[in-house]
């Protein structure tokens, strides 16, 4: 296990995939907060006013939870279907299955290693969100709160968790079709598309009577996460069910495509 | 006591889903230490039969036995080298580290990458990236990924193709140095030349049946006698009176007997005697390419 876990880190640490979502999850959060400080600055700019106090670092969490789902949830899913459909089209899977390593055990490895991928990419944003926010207060002459290390913790587990459970969505897909370009369009079209369009159609059959089905879906839960940690009204799942949920979904999309990797034919 | 075969196949056989039936129970075995050549046309089964003997794909029926193991069995991969048809590789990385990601894997000694480098000769160019290679130097980084276990049995599909000339000469170098020792090369090919030079033993495969398993030398060995005479209706006459119809053929205004050389003596009494005129009478070996036609049902040229 070491072994595979070793080869898989090997591989991706200079991976241009890599290098670019952590550029671009950077980037995206000097642009949120950017732009939210223009606009607690430039008052009259907004629909809604938006408060400098806001940015500032003991808020540091509740802003940048909100780079991760669904933006953050749709580079996981593109970042998954990469690293497992472009072994299908780059011909390695067969040199990966032939050196001794089972193919659960290679599949083990890659998990592992994503999920420690999709760890520094979080750390990445909130390491870029608190050092924007220090900025904020500190031109401001204010001075300096951090949230407590517990909210802290929460809200890096949750987007955590958000980003590896759509990665994993993003590879279980590639592996099914074999290939990243098509998985990755199904996954991100599944994820702002299709999953709003089936919730809401499923929650309108009978009054709602089915609200439940929907409740169990990925973004879903992941919202109310996301919500429940940002304070957020009208929540209605549970943090415990969304954190079940979206373990379950974790679980599940792993089994699925280890099973695949497993029974199928190389060709 | 050591079996003294490494790879041994019975009924191997698998069909797709799609109805194709690549592989048609192929029993076929490969002796330690010996290179074996591994003879088709395209698409007559031979990467479908390699894949199987590495775990790749499953077959339908049939059992095969690679270094002691069921093919894909952890313990028997570790011992097994192989290049199956194209080398995969990460594009983004060099050729270096491409070996050392697949040396991880294979938990060898990180220094074994730098001595297959320089068995393949690829060490000077070993920090450029993968995706950047020549043909040539992909299939030997291939081929260097295969020897990085330093591996009991070598599979090798194809290793040759897509390379110039040069590069192929190179690479049957290089194969025939790999061979040497105790080491069993398992090379499949459709180039003959290649498997001729090569290989200690062959196995023929046409249309997912293996049509002939022997050493190159009984294969092409199955000697003959060439004739040329006048009349050659009359000499041809005399000859199928003596050996029957099935031993003589006609090709090129001369007639092929299928009989030992030292028959020479007496067909050319018999031929005298019944008056034809002998021009040339010689014994002949076949080219590895005719057999190869024949055990085929390829047509030479087409």
């Amino acid at each position: 296990m070491i072994a595979t876990i070793k080869a898989e880190w090997r591989k991706n640490r200079f991976r241009p995939a890599f290098l670019v979502s952590s550029g671009l999850i950077a980037g995206i959060t000097v642009l949120v907060y950017s732009s939210n400080w223009y606009l607690a600055t430039h008052p009259g700019a907004a629909e809604r006013a938006i408060s400098l106090t806001q940015l500032y670092p003991d808020q540091f969490v509740n802003n940048v939870i909100g780079a991760g789902f669904p933006l953050g949830a749709a580079m996981a899913i593109v970042l998954g279907a990469i690293l497992a459909g472009s072994e299908y089209s780059w011909g390695t899977l067969k040199t990966l299955f032939t050196q001794g390593p089972g193919r659960l055990t290679t599949w083990t490895g890659r998990m592992v290693a994503f999920t420690v991928w999709m760890g520094i990419l979080t750390i990445i944003l909130f390491a870029v969100g608190a050092a924007y926010s220090v900025l904020i207060v500190s031109v401001n002459n204010q001075a300096i709160a951090w949230p407590s290390v517990v909210d802290i913790a929460k809200g890096f587990g949750a987007i955590w968790l958000i980003l590896t459970v759509n990665g994993a969505l993003g590879m279980a897909i590639a592996v099914l079709v074999r290939q990243s370009a098509a998985a990755i369009g199904i996954g991100v079209v599944y994820l702002l598309s299709i999953e709003i369009i089936a919730v809401r159609f499923i929650s309108s059959i009978s009054n709602g009577d089915y609200k439940w089905i929907g409740n169990l879906f990925v973004g879903q839960n992941a919202s109310a996460l996301l919500g429940h940690l940002s304070n957020a009204k009208g929540v209605t799942i549970s943090t415990e069910q969304a954190l079940v949920v979206l373990f379950a979904w974790l679980v599940a999309l792993l089994i699925v495509a280890a099973g695949l990797q497993r029974v199928r034919d190389v060709a | 006591m050591q079996n003294t075969t490494i790879v041994e196949t019975h009924g191997l056989t698998k069909r797709y889903g799609s109805g194709v039936l690549a592989v048609d129970s192929v029993n076929m075995s490969v002796r330690r230490g010996e290179v074996y050549g591994f003879l088709g046309p395209n698409g007559a089964g031979k990467t479908t039969t390699l894949r199987m003997l590495v775990g790749l794909i499953r077959p339908t029926s049939g059992t095969a036995t690679v270094v002691d193991h069921a093919p894909g069995d952890p313990s028997g991969l570790k011992r097994i080298g192989s290049l199956i048809e194209s080398p995969g590789f990460y594009p983004y990385l060099s050729g270096r580290e491409n070996l050392r990601v697949v040396g991880d894997l294979a938990g060898v000694d990180q220094r074994r990458v730098n001595e297959v480098l320089d068995i393949v000769e690829l060490s000077s160019r070993a920090h450029r990236k993968f995706g950047t290679y020549s043909t040539g130097m992909k299939q030997r980084l291939g081929v260097a990924a295969a020897l990085l276990k330093d591996p009991e049995l070598l599979i090798l599909d194809e290793p040759t193709n897509g390379l110039d000339p040069q590069g192929m000469a190179e690479m049957r170098k290089l194969i025939k140095d790999i061979g040497q020792g105790d080491r069993t090369v398992l090379l499949s090919s459709h180039l003959l030349g290649e498997v001729e030079q090569i290989c200690d033993r062959v196995g023929v495969i046409s249309n997912g049946k293996l049509v002939r398993q022997s050493t190159v030398q009984d294969l092409i060995g199955e000697e003959g006698v060439l004739v040329r005479a006048a009349p050659l209706d009359r000499a041809q006459q005399v000859l199928v009176t003596m050996f029957g119809s099935d031993a003589i053929s006609r090709q090129d205004g001369a007639l092929h007997l299928k009989v030992k050389p030292e028959k020479s003596t007496e067909i050319n009494r018999q031929l005298v005697s019944a008056g034809v005129g002998v021009s040339e009478l010689r014994p002949f070996e076949r080219s590895l390419e005719e057999v190869f036609f024949q055990l085929t049902g390829e047509k030479q040229g087409s």
